[in-house]
């Protein structure tokens, strides 16, 4: 078996279709509004009360779902693809295999969920950028991009939907909810210590990994998905953050990041409307004239 | 009640453990250096494997187990020093070449297509070696001296039993055809032809036979004691 196993050739049956994170967001179902359904809205986030609710967790829910099984083949690579106390700490292996259980658990009770909620295993796609953190061939690079970076957005999500199942009356979504929020707890945590260890003198490696962690959260943090706005359908979980081992100015880093990313897609909204205007005005003019 | 201060035999009635064992601590810290190694190996394949196949009920399957050999591992690690072994990579170690060999043989398979093969190595060869050898050590050691050992062999072994049944089950669930049967029989000759080379997790006399190791202690003039 080959180290470092391409993301393009993951193993899926047949029910399974992968797309591009832009595909991706554009689906009509995703639990970002349509530019049509949102216009004159300022909040967005998921909420039984929205209109799309319904479909909108649905797709939230697999999205769950297909990010944990990439969480699961990510933390199982890692325990395969760095050679003991050469490339990687025993220790930090032993702690990508507790994860990939973790993983694992997290796999059927997303399916679960989802077979609660009414949707079907490829109902919806699946984004492969998560498993893509986890290509990295230094350990500590997966580590800062998938337990940090993708594991914390897992705290905001799993947060959000605890919030959305106890808005929504149902206890057994709110009840899932709560228990994978203290597993995503510990896995970010894992990924903190471990950081923190084995860049442990050398500043350099640690500063590559905290940007890689930065550039994981900007793409994940993409068309403002999470953020502290209501204009995002996921808010950020400060305090299991900081439970996590996040320090305050990371919180506010992440924060900063994701609003950046609403404003730009707002910004990208605005363009494209001022452009419709003026080739419907250019169109009225040639009309007339 | 009976008066506490009556004297009282040391072993109850009912405790007939015994303190002669076949091993002795170097030849016990040889073989608990043996099972991490392949622990290790095993917990590395599982997790590799994990992205290698579309089934996702063992692609889940494989995750939970590659876990549970991590921490029979880690048992072991923390097992080492005990023996007497300080630095416990020393003794990290495969029993021979031939159980280097059998876990590159192990590990082989990578296409989608070759789930059959990868649980056929894991649970109808590895895994069988694994109890062969563990249940031998649980009953030929001293059950006083070697206690903690047998501890960690009772918990390790239950898994083993749970992993292999589960194992087992999805290889029965995926073999549909004679020609599936065929390909789960090759494959399970060619990795136990290796296997029988390396004499099982622990090398020759990993089930007793020809044992290499330290003479009995005490076994043959009775307990010591």
């Amino acid at each position: 078996m080959r180290k470092f196993f391409p993301v393009e050739e993951l193993a899926r049956d047949s029910r399974f279709h992968q797309v591009t994170m832009r595909d991706r967001m554009a689906d009509g179902r995703s639990v970002y509004r349509s530019e049509a359904q949102s216009k004159k809205v300022n909040n967005n986030r998921l909420v039984p009360s929205r209109p799309d609710a319904s479909d909108a967790a649905r797709g939230l829910m697999h999205g769950i779902f297909v990010g944990e099984i990439q969480a699961l083949e990510g933390a199982g690579r890692t325990c395969h693809d760095f050679e003991t106390n050469v490339e990687a700490p025993f220790a930090l292996k032993l702690d990508m295999a507790r994860q990939a259980w973790d993983e694992a658990r997290h796999v059927e009770i997303s399916v679960k969920l989802s077979d609660w909620m009414g949707s079907e295993i490829g109902q919806f796609a699946e984004n492969t950028v998560l498993f893509e953190a986890a290509c990295s061939t230094d350990p500590v690079l997966r580590l800062a991009g998938v337990n940090r970076a993708l594991e914390g957005l897992a705290i905001d999500v799993f947060t959000t939907m605890k919030e959305f199942g106890d808005l929504a009356g149902d206890p057994y979504l709110e009840f899932c909810e709560d228990w994978m929020l203290a597993d995503e707890v510990t896995h970010v945590k894992m990924g903190s210590d471990w950081l923190r260890r084995v860049t442990e003198g050398d500043p350099q490696r640690r500063t590559k990994a905290l940007e890689f962690q930065s550039v994981v959260d900007k793409l994940f943090s993409y068309g403002g998905t999470r953020s502290d706005s209501q204009e995002s359908p996921i808010g950020l979980a400060r305090r299991f953050r900081e439970l996590a081992g996040f320090t305050d100015d990371e919180v506010q880093d992440i924060a900063a990041v994701s609003m950046e990313a609403l404003d730009e897609r707002k910004a990208a909204v605005a363009r494209m409307h001022a452009a419709a205007a003026l080739a419907e005005a250019s169109g009225q003019a040639g009309t007339h004239g | 009640m009976a008066d506490p201060y009556k004297p009282r035999a040391p072993f109850a009635p009912w405790d007939r453990r015994e303190l002669p064992g076949l091993f002795d601590v170097e030849e016990s810290a040889r073989r608990v250096g043996n099972y991490k190694w392949a622990e290790m190996k095993l917990f590395e394949a599982l997790g590799g494997w994990v992205a290698t196949v579309p089934e996702l009920d063992v692609k889940m399957r494989l995750g939970t187990h590659c876990y549970k050999h991590a921490w029979h591992a880690d048992l072991w690690h923390k097992r080492l020093p005990e023996l007497r072994e300080m630095n416990p990579d020393r003794l990290t170690q495969p029993a021979n070449d031939a159980m280097v060999r059998f876990v590159e043989a192990l590990t082989e398979p990578e296409a989608p297509e070759l789930t059959i093969e990868k649980l056929v190595g894991v649970y109808r060869v590895f895994i069988p070696r694994f109890i062969a050898a563990y249940t031998f050590h649980k009953n030929n050691t001293s059950q006083i001296t070697d206690a903690p050992t047998i501890r960690s062999l009772n918990f390790i072994l239950q898994d083993e039993f749970d992993d292999w049944r589960d194992g087992e089950m999805l290889i029965q669930s995926l073999i549909e055809t004679p020609e599936e049967v065929e390909r789960a029989a090759a494959h399970q000759a060619r990795l136990e032809a290796i296997m029988l080379e390396a004499g099982g997790i622990a090398g020759r006399g990993s089930i007793g036979g020809d044992t290499g190791a330290a003479a009995a202690v005490g076994a043959s003039n009775g307990s010591p004691s």
